[in-house]
């Protein structure tokens, strides 16, 4: 079993010139769990996700486990097992997916290393196997997000967080991902689910937190937000 | 290896027909359009690979061509025979000057650096113009050229086979697959771990090198070099050249390059009276190219990715 990790994030807040878009939030998650953050357009959802995986600078402390990486680049929070998937999938789409997925592997040197992690990829989605030489632009929005995600497991990550996955996608394909995602989390890796899409996040979910405006105005159990009359109304209804 | 054979005798056979049943006028100018393949090469490198927008080869190639022609000259004995290491020596003091203008530039994201090149080539251009050791605004005369037109086609050609072979081995490696995720999707690249403005710095270091070594050559080709040659028009018409050929297509640029080196030659048979057709025709003709291929001539693709499957296996090229 892989060894347990949290990260705790204390205060994190992050400002876009004059503007405080997100303003001092708390929150943790830990490995082998899925944790949801819901709210809605503009609550500050990806801005938090990029200032976790280093991309945006924040003010307040980002902890893994003891270890205090708030001042890590984001290929330093890499190496300490942080992926991000990021929001519209991001795949490179003129590549083609093995190239993609050894991106993926950047920081890692070794070519049998790089080439067993694709084999795992490609028995996780067989989809992305069958269309290994194909360019990356070509997938349907499916197998876009299917490479995005497996990509991000290139770098054999801790924690994984996801930036709307469900983004575009048909129920059928959602569903199909979101297998995906219990399935690692059995295997031991932690999942930061950034979703619109409240309900799906929050039945899979064992914690959520919901930002509004910058603060996060609700926490719990996924299933209890789920019958939380606030959260019903603003999100479910 | 029987490609390289067939390769050569082309390129020999090619070289004594222009040799011996052409004129000296059509000689000079394919060796200008093997500098401006290497210097649009040199641009595809940065532009097309990596997406950064430089407007500062024409400063380069000066750096390039002046320490090529200043070393003949003082230092290596005014001898031919030494036109290689100068133009080599050039091809370094670009790069270390690129690697230094990329050092700030790309700490910033966006167009920056377009601004810096324009800058850096600028501040060159002023320098030796003021410089009077150098010749100033009248330029730096007698360069040593090659003794006859054959060596001077056998150094370019064998200058444009390496700057090729070098862009083409990095463009199918993991360097080269770096720079197009950088150039596809920056935050996805940064989230792969890639350290983007070392990544950019790399090719910019490696595109001004190659930069430098045509500039060093074309010094050596033309005998004479002035501030005037490596003015900001020199720049563009090298974008031009890339964008025409196709951003990311190495085999592209060298056939943009014959075709903008030769079509405003051709043209000149236009000309007649007080009425000059060519400044008309050459840029309709610019135009109508990029409308009815807006990606350039050959997009990103190299050109033998269009030769036949069975082809392609009997030459070993991947696919």
């Amino acid at each position: 079993m892989i060894k347990p990790v949290k990260i705790s994030v204390k205060n994190l807040g992050v400002n876009y010139g004059m503007i405080k878009a997100i303003k001092g939030i708390s929150f943790e998650f830990n490995a082998g769990e899925i944790t949801a953050l819901i709210g809605s357009n503009g609550a500050g959802k990806t801005t938090t996700l990029k200032a976790l995986s280093g991309l945006l600078g924040h003010t307040g402390e980002v902890f893994y486990n003891d270890l205090n990486i708030s001042s890590l680049s984001a290929p330093e929070r890499l190496q300490h097992k942080m992926a991000l998937c990021p929001e519209g999938r991001g795949i490179f789409p003129n590549l083609t997916v093995t190239e993609n997925l050894m991106l993926g592997a950047y920081l890692e040197k070794s070519k049998s290393k790089i080439a067993e992690l694709i084999d795992q990829q490609f028995s996780m989605f067989s989809r992305l196997g069958e269309r290994r030489a194909q360019v990356a632009g070509t997938l349907s929005g499916g197998e876009q997000q299917m490479l995005a995600i497996a990509r991000a497991l290139m770098s054999e990550p801790l924690m994984l967080m996801l930036d709307e996955p469900s983004l575009g996608l048909a129920p059928v394909i959602i569903e199909q991902i979101f297998q995906k995602f219990e399935e690692l989390k059995n295997r031991g890796i932690g999942l930061l689910i950034v979703e619109q899409n409240a309900h799906l996040a929050l039945e899979v979910a064992a914690r959520a937190y919901v930002l509004e405006t910058g603060t996060i105005t609700l926490n719990g159990k996924g299933s209890d937000l789920l019958s939380d009359p606030r959260v019903v109304e603003a999100y479910l209804t | 290896m029987k490609k390289y054979i067939i390769f050569l005798v082309l390129v020999a056979g090619l070289g004594v027909v222009l040799n011996s049943f052409l004129n000296s006028y059509i000689q000079a100018i394919f060796i200008s359009f093997i500098i401006n393949a290497i210097m649009a090469l040199s641009l595809n490198f940065i532009t097309g690979l990596a997406d950064q927008f430089s407007l500062g080869h024409a400063g380069l190639m000066a750096l390039g061509a002046y320490t090529s022609a200043v070393i003949n000259k003082e230092f290596l004995g005014d001898q031919w025979m030494f036109i290689p290491v100068g133009v080599l020596a050039g091809a370094c003091i670009a790069g270390v000057a690129g690697y230094l203008v990329s050092l700030p530039s790309f700490r910033l994201k966006g167009d920056y650096l377009a601004i810096v090149t324009l800058g850096f080539a600028e501040i060159v251009r002023v320098v030796i113009l003021n410089w009077s050791h150098v010749g100033g605004a009248r330029g730096y005369n007698g360069i040593r050229k090659f003794p006859d037109f054959l060596l001077s086609y056998g150094f370019a050609v064998l200058l444009l086979f390496i700057t090729f072979m070098v862009m083409h081995r990095l463009k199918v490696s993991w360097f080269g697959r770096n720079l197009w995720a950088i150039n596809e999707d920056d935050i996805a690249a940064e989230v792969m771990g890639l350290e983007i403005a070392k990544t950019k710095r790399y090719a910019f270091t490696i595109s001004s090198f190659f930069a430098g070594l045509g500039g060093g050559f074309y010094a050596h080709h033309l005998g004479y070099i002035s501030p005037g040659s490596f003015g900001f028009i020199v720049s563009v018409q090298i974008l031009i050249i890339t964008v025409l050929g196709g951003l990311g297509s190495l085999s592209g640029s060298i056939i943009a390059a014959a075709l903008l080196t030769f079509l405003p030659e051709a043209l000149r048979s236009v000309q007649s009276g007080g009425l000059d057709l060519r400044m008309i025709i050459y840029p309709i003709l610019l135009i109508l190219m990029m409308i009815l291929r807006p990606k350039g001539l050959f997009g990103r693709r190299e050109v033998y990715e269009w030769l036949p499957a069975r082809l392609k296996t009997k030459w070993g090229i991947k696919q």
